[in-house]
């Protein structure tokens, strides 16, 4: 009965019902999508760092897992110190620089060395790079900017003769040498993360505990763990960044459904005091405000999965470097969000409803 | 004090005077209820002492602002009495909480109201069904066939109130009302927002509620004619029954 009485209600003000709906499906959507994009954030970089092939990723004293937003880089002359290590078969030096013009991570890279360590780029089109102005694009950037082989790609003010297109998946989508970033940063004998390689895999903790005793102020990190160590949990800022969206999604949704119950309970009056004419009680009248209110939550956060995966279609067409990770967790935790977020918005409602004065709720005009 | 009348409902009118042979359903003790308008103090009951006796069709008369309404809200449980008695088949609503008082509705009273005051994203069959379901009992499909037959019901419930007639509004109404056997059905002008025609439907099917099924009904109206279906009127005048002998 309460179940038929409140799709009837819901279905009796179908603009009202409509806005609601849509507000909590803003709601969900905004947690997802914000989630969706720093965990792909996460996951893309930590895929790209993973297909650099290295076993061992050293880095500046309390670097952050994210390179691009690593502190000071490092001397360059540690890299031969670690290429002296037992076991250690290849150490590549690399200077790091964000692009935030394009929003990308340039890798000036020591191309010998890179090469050992990752097992060189497969080339799509063109050749390794050779003059100092050179760059190689991967060819996920190459097609999302449209470059083409041979071009000028204008990056740090400086002009970049494009010699190559390889395949994605080498730590970052443009490379060029480590001397010409090098010279661009004013960083001279600088690196900002050295990728090791061992002789064979089952050495790298040895390795690892090698560098830590001559680096000990250093991360030393094993690359194998890099994509469990790449949430969000981990990395205290985009935890705060999240939560905070999270918490501004829930008072968006708090605030909608609290305005939405509470016109709704005023609109009905008259229908609360026929209720308790009839001897509902208090829960009988709280538990249909809730149901109610339960139920536009629930329309809502379908609608807003729904809205998140058209968002996160049309974002990738507009962005194609961007990755929007989806999970079936966060879609669970943003609808029961939106739910919580929408019952607590309709508490007070549900408790004026519960309260009204049979006699006055009567005679409502 | 009333000298109250025992009427049987029968349509046999089997009378006794004198010596009472039932408890009352209803009893009043000098029953007062008084609002607060900011610091005055406004009596809208002063004093109320009534019997009503199972089976009874009782009328209550009198002009706008005598407290007709108030007293039908107070001996009803919807609004609690400022003091003396209310009993409803042996309850005190005047000792009662706000829950206990709702509850005692849920089970023994049923209100007609002017405006029927029907849910208007229901359909009839649903409005009648909602006070079940409050009831608690579950549906009673036997029960509710007799209700619908009995109001001529039958072909109009899968209509919404804005689909009925004022009349059907009120049938669907009193079907509610009656649906889940309350001891008594207090009704509130069930006649104030329809024509006469209308109003006669509504009247003749009271006065059979109370003679097929031996329902107790207690009607607030201020027409003459209304009151007179009942089996007996109380008149009341500035918050006071001053005259409740009429016998029909």
């Amino acid at each position: 009965m309460i179940r038929y009485m409140i799709v009837q209600n819901v279905l009796h003000r179908p603009l009202r019902t409509f806005i609601t709906v849509l507000a909590v499906a803003v709601e969900v959507t905004l947690v997802i999508i914000v989630v969706g994009l720093t965990s792909g954030l996460l996951a893309e970089s930590a895929k790209r760092i993973e297909g650099v092939g290295a076993d061992i990723m050293v880095q500046p004293p309390q670097a952050s897992y994210l390179m691009a937003f690593s502190g000071a880089p490092m001397p360059i002359a540690i890299a031969d110190k670690l290429a002296q290590l037992e076991y250690v078969q290849a150490v590549a030096p690399v200077l790091t620089q964000f692009n935030t013009s394009g929003i990308e991570i340039v890798y000036g890279i020591d191309q010998q060395s890179f090469h050992a360590v990752t097992g060189g780029f497969v080339f799509h089109q063109g050749h390794d790079l050779q003059g100092p102005n050179d760059i190689l694009v991967d060819d996920v950037y190459a097609k999302s900017k449209n470059i083409k082989l041979g071009q000028t790609l204008q990056l740090f003010g400086h002009d970049f003769h494009v010699a190559g297109i390889v395949e994605h998946g080498k730590g970052a989508r443009l490379f060029v040498f480590l001397s010409t970033l090098q010279e661009i940063g004013g960083s001279h004998d600088k690196a900002s993360v050295f990728f090791i390689k061992c002789d064979r895999t089952d050495n790298t903790p040895a390795v690892t505990d090698e560098i830590k005793d001559l680096l000990p102020r250093y991360e030393v990190r094993p690359l194998k763990d890099l994509m469990t160590l790449m949430t969000s949990s981990n990395l205290p800022g985009l935890a705060a960044f999240i939560n905070v969206m999270i918490g501004i999604a829930v008072v968006i949704g708090f605030l909608v459904i609290f305005l939405s119950m509470y016109t709704t309970i005023i609109e009905r009056t008259r229908e609360i005091g026929v209720l308790k004419s009839l001897g509902a009680s208090k829960g009988y009248i709280v538990r249909i405000v809730l149901s109610e209110t339960t139920l536009l939550c629930i329309g809502g956060a379908v609608a807003g999965v729904g809205l998140s995966y058209l968002m996160s279609a049309i974002f990738i067409k507009l962005f194609p470097t961007l990755t929007i990770l989806i999970t079936a967790l966060w879609v669970l935790r943003a609808g029961l969000i939106a739910i919580v977020g929408g019952l607590l918005g309709a508490a007070y409602p549900a408790w004026m409803a519960s309260r009204k004065d049979p006699v006055e709720a009567l005679a409502y005009e | 004090m009333l000298k109250a009348t025992r009427i049987f409902p029968s349509s046999d009118s089997l009378t006794l005077e004198g010596e009472r042979l039932l408890e009352p359903i209803l009893k009043t003790e000098n029953l007062w209820k008084v609002y607060r308008q900011g610091k005055v103090e406004v009596p809208a009951l002063r004093g109320v002492s009534i019997d009503i006796f199972p089976g009874e069709f009782v009328s209550i008369m009198g002009p706008s602002g005598c407290g007709k309404s108030t007293m039908l809200h107070v001996i009803g449980g919807l609004a609690q009495a400022t003091s003396g008695r209310v009993l409803l088949d042996g309850n005190d609503l005047t000792t009662m909480s706000d829950s206990a008082r709702t509850l005692l509705r849920r089970h023994k009273v049923g209100f007609v109201f002017q405006r029927f005051n029907l849910l208007p994203t229901l359909d009839a069959y649903h409005n009648i069904t909602l006070a079940q379901h409050i009831h608690g009992n579950g549906f009673d499909p036997h029960r509710f066939q007799v209700v619908a037959d009995l109001l001529g019901l039958s072909g109009r419930l899968k209509h919404k109130p804005s689909e009925l007639s004022g009349g059907e509004q009120q049938r669907v109404a009193l079907a509610r009302a009656i649906v889940s056997e309350p001891k008594i059905v207090l009704a509130d002008e069930p006649t104030g927002n329809l024509d006469t025609k209308s109003s006669e439907a509504v009247l003749n099917l009271l006065r059979q509620l109370n003679q097929d099924l031996g329902q107790t009904i207690v009607m607030i109206t201020h027409n003459p004619e209304a009151a007179a279906y009942g089996h007996r009127v109380l008149h009341m005048r500035d918050g006071e029954v001053v005259d409740g002998s009429s016998v029909h």
